[in-house]
Order: C-alpha cells, then structure tokens, then sequence
C-alpha cells in the first residue's frame, strides 16, 4: 500500500505472532511520522541498555517524551505506554519498567500506518 | 489526528479536523522551546498550517539569547528542558524588557501544584501533553489577543489623527490621504497595531516580508524612514518612531508634542 510504514525487518517474529494494527494518519503528516517513529525505536533501544545499567533517569525521561507526543502523532497507546514507563521509572521498579519495555516493542511491531 | 479514534479493533483511523485558516493580518510570530524534537517539529507543523511564524529552541538559554534580538508575539513554551528549567525562562522573561509577552506552557507536568506554580509565576495559560491541535491554536490566539497584539485586529484603526483602514489599504492622516506603497502601508500598520511596543528587525521583516524574504537592514531602515516621514511620526507631531541599537523600532505616542528644535529633528 502507498505511503505505508512497517515494523521495520528487526520485528519480523513478533509480525508473525500478532495480528497487525492499522493506523491511517493524514497525508501531510508522512515525514514528521516517519521520523517520530524511528526515533521512538531508538529510545526504546537506548531504554533497554538504561534499564540494564540501572538508569532509571534515562527511562523516566524517555517515558516522559512518549507520554506527550505519542497521542499528537495519532498513537495513544504510546502516550499510555510513555506515563507507565515515567512511572515504573520514578518507582524504580525493575520488573514493571522490563514489561513496558516490553509492551512497547510489540505495539510498534503490530503497527502498519497508512497515510490519506 | 491527536484524538485517534478505534473503528475496528484493528484498524484506527485519525479524526478529520479542519485546518485553522489564518486571516489577513492575524499571523503570530511563536518562539517554541521544546527540546523533544518530535514535538516541536509537530508544533511547528500545526502552527505554520494555521498560518503562523514559528521559530523552535531546544533550549532554554537559546531563547534567552535570541530574545535579546528578537520579539515574538507568543511564547509555547516547555517545562523540562535539559538546560534551565521553563519556569525560570518564565521568571527571567517576566524580570525583562519583554515581560509582556503572553507565555503559554505546553508540558507533560500535570500536577495541580504545577499549574498553580506557573500561573502564579506569570504564565498566561498552561496545557498538559499530550495537546490537541485546534485547542493550541486556539489558546494561542486567545492569549495572543489578550497581549493586544496582532491577532484579530479590527479593519479600521482610528489613532490620533491617522485612520488606516486595512480592506481598502488606504491611510489618511488628519482626513488627508497618505500615498504609500504596498510594503509601506504593511508597515504602517504594524507599528501602528503595536504602538509602544518593542519590534525586532527580524520580526518586521517577517511580519511585512514574510518569513523566506531576503531584506536587508538598509532596506528596511528605508522604508521605516519612508513611512516616518510621510506619517509625520515625528516628535513636534506627538510621535517617536525610534530605533533601538541593534535590535529593531518601537513606535511611541508622546504625553505631548514636542517643539521641532535642531537637537531633536533627526528624530
């Protein structure tokens, strides 16, 4: 389809697990979508090296981030996801911050977003 | 798009919303210090479709430098920046020859102590991230308007003895027309919609040039010159339009007129 995003190819396995979720984004959005998204996926990258060194201020920041801007791009359930992880960061809790994470990379590997 | 709404379990589709028309006169020049780059590249983008000058800083002390040479009509600005924090840009603003202008936050801070700290430090308005698109806008304008600036001006200004009337483009001066030309009469209005009022070179061009002209400070000290003589806004006539070194005009009315002398004429 025209002026669709994908998971990108290092999300392949989860692809074949779940179901994919289509978001349609209008079209004078494509770019800065583009860019948000892979930025989004750089975050969750330096997030899981934070949660391993214990950084728990990195994660809180990145939560923040997603929390705000999740929701103006047309994804919600990034900003969702965004105030879960500043808050598992500031409770430093490991476990919830690994589950996140977690969460988090599964949603981007479902999500297809086309443009109108 | 922010309000995304689930049709299907799965497949979402993005609200529809109307882009906010800017109409003739009513474009904001907006400073918005947002160090997330996504954000502010989505700010800007729903700015500029509004019709309004955006200008991003991803730091606080950026601001604070530009604002030394710079004026803005509205400020969005964020609390968390990696530098100093928002509410000390505020503070900073509020303690400066730009203390009148209108400051919007727009951060993810949602506590009630929050709002109520930056209201109380001088905010005009405050939004919690994630925003929506025409409730910004509309904010913006609205504390935009509030600052008597540009936004939504009235087609005819009646001043002392100038009456510009912005759908026929004309001005006259105590009943009598004022020949100007396009540019000039741009002009004109913006000193006259601003009398008082500190304004940036930067923020002239982009106001009477538009934002991707190339004009230089000759020019422009030109037509100001131009417009100066043929408002007659000029001391003996009860007006200043003076220039402040290094950083732009500021049109006054004066308490009285004041007796052409050789020490003041080249004002």
């Amino acid at each position: 389809m025209r002026g669709l995003i994908g998971a990108g190819p290092e999300h392949t396995a989860h692809e074949s697990a779940l179901p994919a979720l289509t978001v349609s984004i209008e079209k004078d959005l494509e770019v800065l979508v583009q860019r948000f998204l892979a930025r989004k996926r750089e975050d969750l990258g330096s997030a899981r090296i934070a949660l391993a060194a214990g950084d728990y201020e990195t994660i809180r920041r990145i939560g923040h981030d997603l929390k705000g801007a999740g929701e103006g791009f047309g994804f919600p359930e990034l900003s969702a996801f965004g105030a879960a992880l500043e808050g598992a960061a500031i409770a430093r809790n490991e476990r919830a911050l690994g589950e996140q994470l977690t969460a988090v990379e599964q949603f981007l590997s479902r999500l297809r977003v086309t443009f109108r | 798009m922010n309000s995304a709404t689930l049709k299907d379990p799965e497949v979402k589709t993005a609200s529809p919303l109307q882009p906010a028309a800017a109409t003739p006169g009513s474009t904001l020049r907006v400073a918005v210090v947002e160090d997330d780059l996504s954000q502010a590249e989505l700010l800007s983008h729903w700015l500029e479709l509004a019709g309004h000058h955006c200008h991003h800083y991803d730091r606080g002390e950026g601001l604070m430098r530009a604002l030394d040479q710079e004026s803005f009509d509205v400020l969005v600005l964020d609390w968390n920046l990696p530098d100093i924090s928002g509410v000390d840009v505020l503070k900073r603003i509020r303690a400066s020859r730009q203390a009148s202008l209108p400051i919007l936050f727009v951060t993810a801070r949602n506590r009630e102590d929050d709002v109520v700290m930056a209201l109380r430090q001088g905010a005009d308005d405050y939004m919690v991230k994630p925003v929506r698109r025409l409730e910004l806008i509309a904010r913006l304008e609205a504390i935009a308007r509030r600052g008597k600036h540009q936004n939504d001006q009235p087609e005819v200004l009646e001043l002392d003895v100038y009456r510009v009337d912005c759908q026929t483009r004309t001005v006259t001066r105590e009943q009598r027309p004022v020949e100007l030309t396009a540019k000039d009469f741009d002009l004109s209005v913006l000193f006259l919609r601003n009398v008082g009022r500190l304004l940036s070179r930067g923020h002239i061009r982009e106001s009477v040039w538009g934002p991707n002209a190339v004009v230089t400070s000759r020019t422009l000290d030109t037509h100001v010159s131009r417009i100066r003589n043929k408002l007659g806004l000029t001391p003996e006539n009860g007006w200043r339009l003076a220039a402040v070194y290094r950083y732009g005009y500021r049109l006054e009315q004066l308490d009285t007129a004041i007796p052409r002398t050789p020490r003041n004429s080249a004002l």
